[in-house]
Order: structure tokens, then sequence, then C-alpha cells
């Protein structure tokens, strides 16, 4: 590709360097002088000095000329070639000297204070002068950038090499800027996304006003005075407001519900997920028909959406619903120009608290074609109709809306960050807007894209930092919102992390494998390495009972979601028959159970599958679906996401084969092999379930020695609850020797300690303290001969 | 050179914008008074405030009247309007006309007016 040459001195270049120099008030000003000289001198005129006059008249009308000239001409010089002095914007051109030498540094700082290199440079979070400061001062390096400018203009379909387009190429080809933008996760490819959002802004903005239909429009139609009252008038509001659905009014699903209408269909269904912009959807129908529309079907109608909740609660008597509803219709039919749009139209279809059936009333109406009417629902709700009201639904001509990629999604995202930019006074960089499409995607499965993606975006202005909202906004608005950690580990946190395994072992007795294994798996889900499309990580807990599997599971609970109540518990054993699997995977709200639920409700969470080996083959295989793909499909075909949760499931099984090898004296991991081989081909568990398992961890008894420890741990929560009453108490060795001999059996390991202590510990206090014998500050130092409960019991 | 293609534009493109001008005046002013759509709805019923006919022909002949009288609101309202828009379109057509007849002449009345200014 041959360079494109530039005249610097050519009359177009003049010209747009005689523009720049004007400036923007040129055409105001060049009036206001004319109106001063010409008047002035008509005063004058009138007095002796007439030579004055004249030439004060001649100096009016030449500013008359000037202004004229800067408006319609200098401030936008057409387009008339393709060597860039003809391309290039009269904006950019006119800022580049001609004496200038050109080297991407120098065309920078031309542009550098033009609105659209600082929009390119704030959406990338680039400081003007950093950029400056990086650029080369090399001509040969301009070569490609006009390449590039040219390209960009191409792309965007614009006849002129706007400052934007310049400014973008400049980035693109420096290298310099290319390695800093790298090192801010920011791609070429953003750079050139910008360029595309600019220039979507600047049509907008070059757009001429659009032409809704003038003062006697509606002269030919019915007042509407109900409809006013309980509506809102979605064409009036674009009218008033201005009309920003521009792209959208092309969108596939626009069209087929204008052609539906045109065609002479009355009612259309728009069926969509929650967030996929029915709502939008059908404000870009009010502003096509407004702007454009010339089908008798559609022309100067108007669209108004009915408030259900304002209609019940003026409904005060019986029969007064029906009653406003007949008049809303009526006066629909009569005014001659209304669509009626009912968002959320499952509200106007059934009967109960804030809704009512109006099908009845609307069937007949629609059969006649005697109104335009748009219903939005969800497709459960467009099923539901089908299944309530055959008769009606079979009228609706459906419109589907499907949720729109990534590119779209994009769009919408600069158009909603253009508008938040304009009414928050905030900056949103590009980055944050890709971080709230990424984030949303993962985090947010309720609802549809863009909606999903909007919402996080809004959430994330309380969290901007001196007015920018960067990907760390965004982190901490979901972070906030749904209880995940999703942004980069801070120092304190980092050091948390990497001390994990101190952490729980502050609650948790030995283990030391275990707990390394699992500490070592969080700590990869925190740094991003993990794969995102399976669960965070997923464990096997093999070991007798009582040796802390479960207590494991709290902690991690606690340590990586924040609480102990981040965990979703499950005895598989309940889980035995074929029919069950259903059971876990109801959708509804009828089974408390089910796990679907439990997941949507918290999914940041630890979901522990007790007695995992007790479970019907059938909910197994579920389990291996949900290892390998981190979701499950309830029973109305919408998946549950478990890609936020940690999975554990614990068995008993080999727990006799496990102590005899400790007591053996053999470490864990020497026979953890074995131990898994033996698992299978004793039919316990199948290969391919054991396979999906991140780590098998065993759990191995506990010693004498170590169940002392875990005394003292219980002892620590006993001190922890007297606390509020100002007493601690402490056990002699001798005391806490005699716990352990009370509460330890070999086939429960440490779990009837607890029992132990609550009744040697916890009773003797309480009977202390109700006999006055200890007071609110007192240490009590407790002795094996004062666990008389303990020795009896015993 | 500048002052060149000053003179350049204002006899070239700058005059064909005149042009250009009055035909957007005129159109805007059309629109702004919605002159097509009333042109097609002048002996319509005045927003459709009409009488349904009844069954006796005393109901008939009272609703035939009133809608007549609907529609005659509707004329004479929207007369008005069209009448005010032709009046305004016809302001706006001699405006433009004498701005495209003096715009060649601004230029010529400059240099006569600095000529007159020296030689007076």
């Amino acid at each position: 590709m041959s360079s494109p040459s530039i005249n610097l001195r050519s009359r177009r270049a003049r010209q747009a360097r005689l523009g720049h120099l004007l400036g923007r008030h040129t055409f105001s000003l060049g009036l206001w002088l004319s109106a001063i000289f010409i008047g002035g001198a008509s005063l004058i005129y009138a007095t002796s000095y007439q030579r004055l006059a004249y030439f004060a008249w001649a100096v009016g009308l030449f500013s008359f000329m000037i202004g004229l000239w800067y408006r319609n001409d200098l401030a936008r010089l057409p387009v008339s070639g393709s060597s860039l002095d003809q391309r290039l914007s009269s904006d950019a051109l006119g800022r580049l000297g001609v004496r200038q030498t050109l080297s991407p540094r120098s065309v920078w700082h031309s542009l550098r204070d033009h609105w659209q290199a600082t929009f390119l440079a704030n959406h990338l979070l680039l400081p003007t002068n950093t950029i400056e400061q990086q650029l080369s001062t090399d001509q040969s390096y301009m070569d490609k950038a006009w390449q590039e400018a040219v390209r960009l203009a191409d792309l965007t379909d614009s006849p002129a090499i706007e400052p934007g387009h310049l400014a973008a190429a400049i980035l693109n080809t420096s290298p310099a800027i290319q390695t800093l933008l790298k090192q801010l996760k920011d791609g070429n490819n953003d750079v050139e996304q910008i360029v595309v959002w600019l220039s979507r802004l600047l049509s907008s903005q070059r757009a001429t006003e659009p032409y809704f239909g003038g003062i006697g429009r509606d002269w030919a139609y019915g007042f509407t005075p109900h409809l006013t009252q309980y509506g809102q008038n979605i064409s009036l509001a674009i009218e008033q407001n201005g009309a920003h659905y521009g792209w959208l009014t092309a969108s596939p699903g626009v069209q087929s519900i204008k052609k539906a209408f045109a065609q002479g269909d009355p009612a259309v269904a728009l069926i969509g997920e929650e967030g996929v912009g029915k709502s939008s959807h059908v404000h870009a129908l009010a502003q096509l028909i407004l702007e454009e529309a010339h089908d008798r079907n559609l022309e100067h109608h108007q669209i108004i959406s009915l408030n259900p909740s304002l209609i019940v609660s003026r409904a005060r008597e019986p029969g007064e619903l029906e009653r406003i509803v007949v008049t809303l219709l009526e006066e629909t039919i009569h005014a001659g120009h209304i669509i009626l749009f009912l968002d959320d139209a499952q509200l106007f279809f059934k009967s109960g608290v804030g809704s009512f059936d109006i099908t009845q009333v609307l069937l007949p109406i629609v059969q006649a074609k005697a109104l335009q009417l748009i219903i939005a629902m969800t497709p459960h709700d467009y099923q539901q109709l089908k299944t309530d009201n055959a008769a009606f639904a079979d009228l609706l001509t459906p419109v589907v809306l499907t949720e729109p990629d990534e590119a779209a999604v994009m769009r919408v995202l600069e158009d909603t960050a253009s508008n938040l930019e304009a009414n928050r006074q905030v900056l949103i960089s590009y980055e944050a807007l890709r971080e709230a499409y990424r984030l949303s995607g993962r985090y947010e499965q309720d609802v549809a894209y863009p909606g999903k993606a909007i919402r996080l975006l809004e959430q994330s202005l309380t969290h901007a930092n001196n007015s920018v909202v960067d990907t760390g906004s965004i982190q901490a608005a979901i972070e906030q919102t749904r209880g995940v950690k999703v942004g980069t580990a801070a120092p304190v946190e980092a050091d948390q992390l990497l001390h994990l395994e101190e952490t729980i072992h502050q609650r948790m007795v030995n283990q030391v494998r275990a707990v390394s294994v699992v500490a070592n798996a969080l700590r990869r889900a925190r740094a991003g390495v993990a794969s995102p499309k399976r669960p965070i990580g997923s464990f096997l807990f093999l070991g007798p009972t009582g040796v802390g599997k479960t207590e494991l599971a709290r902690s991690i609970a606690a340590t990586y979601f924040g609480a102990e109540d981040h965990i979703i518990r499950l005895d598989m054993s309940e889980y035995q028959q074929p029919s069950d699997v259903s059971r876990l995977l109801s959708g509804g709200n009828q089974e408390k159970a089910s796990l679907i639920l439990a997941i949507r409700q918290q999914p940041f969470s630890v979901v522990l599958l007790d007695e995992v080996e007790k479970a019907h083959p059938n909910v197994l295989n579920l389990l291996l679906q949900l290892l390998d793909e981190g979701q499950l499909t309830d029973t109305t075909g919408r998946s549950a996401s478990f890609r936020d949760s940690i999975l554990i499931a614990t068995s008993n099984a080999g727990a006799n084969t496990i102590r005899e090898h400790v007591e053996k004296g053999e470490e864990l991991e020497k026979f953890e092999k074995q131990f898994t081989d033996q698992l299978i081909s004793s039919n316990q568990f199948k290969p391919e379930l054991l396979n999906r398992f991140d780590e098998i961890v065993l759990f191995r008894p506990l010693k004498s020695e170590e169940l002392l420890q875990v005394v003292g741990l219980m002892m620590k929560e006993v001190n922890s609850t007297l606390a509020n009453q100002n007493i601690t108490v402490e056990l002699t060795p001798a005391a806490a020797q005699e716990i352990v001999k009370a509460g330890y059996d070999p086939r429960l390991g440490a779990r009837p300690m607890r029992r132990a202590l609550q009744s040697a510990v916890e009773d003797s206090i309480a009977a202390r303290i109700l006999g006055g014998q200890t007071k609110p500050g007192d240490h009590v130092m407790l002795d094996a001969s004062d666990l008389t409960t303990t020795r009896e019991s015993g | 050179m500048l002052v060149f293609s000053l003179f350049l534009w204002w006899y070239g493109r700058g005059w064909l914008a005149v042009v250009k001008n009055l035909r957007n005046m005129l159109r805007g002013i059309s629109r702004l008074f919605s002159v097509p759509q009333l042109l097609r709805t002048l002996l319509a019923p005045w927003r459709r405030i009409i009488s349904y006919p009844g069954a006796s022909l005393d109901a008939k002949l009272r609703a035939y009247g009133d809608n007549l009288v609907s529609r005659a609101i509707g004329f004479i309202v929207r007369l008005i309007v069209l009448l005010t828009a032709l009046v305004i379109s016809l302001l706006a057509v001699i405006f433009g006309i004498v701005s495209i007849v003096a715009w060649p002449l601004v230029p010529v009345a400059i240099v006569v007016l600095i000529i007159k200014g020296i030689t007076a």
C-alpha cells in the first residue's frame, strides 16, 4: 500500500488553518459585529461623519460575509479527493501548521486538545501528556499512521478523516504506546472500538433533527385522557427528551414488530428473558414510527405503556378494575393512533396481588383487530399463557428476542456510558466496559445481556475513584452485590492467602496434608490460574468420622467466602432413589432441598455433599456433569452455575483401612494411590468420578495429643461465649486429659468431645455462676476433681 | 489568496446555499404546520369527537348534525392553520428571493462603500 500524500500548502489546507484560527465563535461574532457596525453606521450617517459611516457599513458587511463563510464552509470543508489534505476534516487539517515537521509526537501535540483525542485518551485512562512523551519524533513513522487513519475512517464509513481517526492511528502505530497498553491490559482492539464508538457519537451529533409531525399531527385522532393518567406515553417522552435508540431501530426485533403491524396483525408478543431489552425495543419502535413510518397502520401512531400497579391501586370498589380497563381499551380504540404496550405482561394475565386477568376482555377486541397491542413477556410466561389461554395466545404474533452477541452488548454499554458520563459527571474507561460485560456474564445468571451488564455498570458508579470508573470499580460493585472476590488480591488479602494454612489451623487440629491441598486450590482460584468453567475447587474428603472433614469445609467457607454460613450441605444418604435426581434439580419453590435453588440463592458457597457414596448412581452421574461443566440444568431448562462454589464430597468409605495404615505408622501420601485403587476395585466409587475431583484428600484418625489440642480449641469457644460476662475459664492438664478420656471414641473420633466438654465444663461453670461462687471478672481454673459431672457420667 | 477563496465561495457554493436555505425554510414551515396531514384530513371530525347514529331517524339525524358540527370545527381550525402557514411561506419566499438577488451584490456593495468612504 503506497503511503498517502499530504500537501499542507494546498488551498484547502490554508482554508482549514484559517477556520481553525478564526475559531468556532466566528459566526455569532460576525453577525454581532455586522449588526453593531451597520447599526452604528446608520446613526453616524445621520450626523456629519458620512465617510466614517461608509467604512463602518463596509466593515459590517464584511463581518457578515466572514461569519457566513465560516459557518457554511470553513467550519466543515467538504471532502473532495483522496489525498490526505483533501480527506482530512477541517478540524484535523487546520491544526497542522504549514511548517510543521509531521512526526507522531508533533501531530499528537497538535491534536491533543481536540475533544476527540481527549475522548480517546480518557477512555484508555492514558493522560495526553504521557502519550506525547511516549511518541516518536521520527517522521518516517507517519507513513504507517496516515495509512492507519485512512483505514479507520473507511472502517467507520466516514468520508473525512476526523481528529479521532488520526489520533487513534498514531496510538495504534506507535510501538511504545502498544507496549504501554499491553501493560495496562488494553489491546489494540480497544483503540479501534473506541474510534467506532466515537464515530457513532459524531453521527448522532451531526444528524439532522428528526421530524415528528408538527402541530397538527394529532388533530385527526381522539383524546386520550385516561390513557395519559394510567400509562406513560413513550412516543411523547421521546419527542420531549430526544431520540436515543438510533441503531436499535434497524434491529431485527424492531423491524419484525413493525412488519407485523404493517401487515395488519393486531397484537405482537415480544418474548425474551429479563434484561434482553424488550422495553428498549419498544422505545426504538416508537422512535422509528415518529421519524419515518409512512404506513397507514403505523403513521403518527403513539405507544403508551400501561401501568398495572396504578390501575390496581385506583380500583377501590368491586368491579371498578374492570370498568377502568374497559374505559382504557375503549379510549384506545376510539383514539385510532395508539399502540398499547403491556410491559411485564404476566401482571395483566393472572389474578393475584398487584395483577389482574384481562384476557377475556381483550380477546374479542384483538379478534376484531380493533386495536394494536404489544405484550412483553418472558418465554416462561408465554408458555404459561399458551397453557392457560390458548385462544388468546394464538392471536399474538410472536417476536422472539434473543440475547445479543458481545459486539452488540458492547455497543449498548458504550451508549449507556455516554449517557452516564453526561448525566453523572464521571469517566468510564473502555476496559471497565469490557469488565462489566465479562463479570456480569459470569456472576449474573438470572438476567440476560445487555440488561445485566448495564445494571453492573450503573452499580459501579458508587465505586468510582475520583469520578473515574475503572475495572476496579466494576470488580468492587460485583464483590459488594454478589459477595465474591474477583479483583486482584490486595496486599493484606494476598498475605492471608499465602498464610491460609495457618489461618485454617487456628481452628483445625492437624490434617496438615488436607489443609495444604485445599489451600493450594484456593490460591490458584484467587490468582485466576484455575479454569473459570469449573467449580473453584472440587475435593473428595475420605476418612473416619470426627476427624475434621466438616470442620475443614466450614473453615473454607469462613476463610474464602467470609462466613461459615456460606455452606450448602446435603446429606446424600437421602438421595438413594433414582427419582431423587429430580428433587435435586427442581427449579420451582416447592423443593426446599433442591441443590439448584440453593446455589442460585447463594452461588458463592461451599457445597458439602456428605456421605456421597450412599447416593444413587443417577445422582452421582449428575455430579460428573457438575464437576465437568461447572453447571447443572434444572427441570425447567434453566442452568445454574457452580463455577463460584467449592465442591466438597465426604465419605467414610475405607475409614478402617485408613486407620489400619495409620496405626502401622504409614504416612498418608504413601498409601493414597493404593487406597484409591481399592475404592475403585471394591466398587465403592467409579473411576470416572474419582478422576474428576481436583484432589482426593485422606483424613487420618486423631491421636490423643491432638485430641488435647481439640479440647483447647473448644475451650476458646467456651471463653468466647463467656466473654459477655467477663469470666474466663482454664483447664489444668489433668482436667483436659479427663475430658479426652470421657469424650474420645475410636469409632466417632472427636465428635463426642463437644458433648463431654459441655457436660463437664459448661455445666460446672453454670452451677458456679448460679451458686454465686463465680462472679464477673473472675478467672476460673478447673482441675480434674472439679469436673464431677464428667466422672459421674464417665 | 484567502479573500479570493472567500469570493470564490460567495459566488459559488455560498450562493447555492442561499437557494438551499430557502428550500429548507419552506419545508420547515410545511412540517411545523403539518401541512400535508392537515390537507389530507381537512374535512375530518375534530379530534374524532363523533356521535354514533342511533336506531331512530331522529337519533340518526341528530348524530349526523353533531358530526357535521365536529367536521366544521375541524375544517375551520385546520384552514386557519393552513392559511397561517401559507402567509408565513409567502413571507419566506419573498425574503428568500430578496436574499438570492441581494447576495451577489454584497461584495460589490463593500467595494462601493469603501470607494464612497474614500471619495466622500
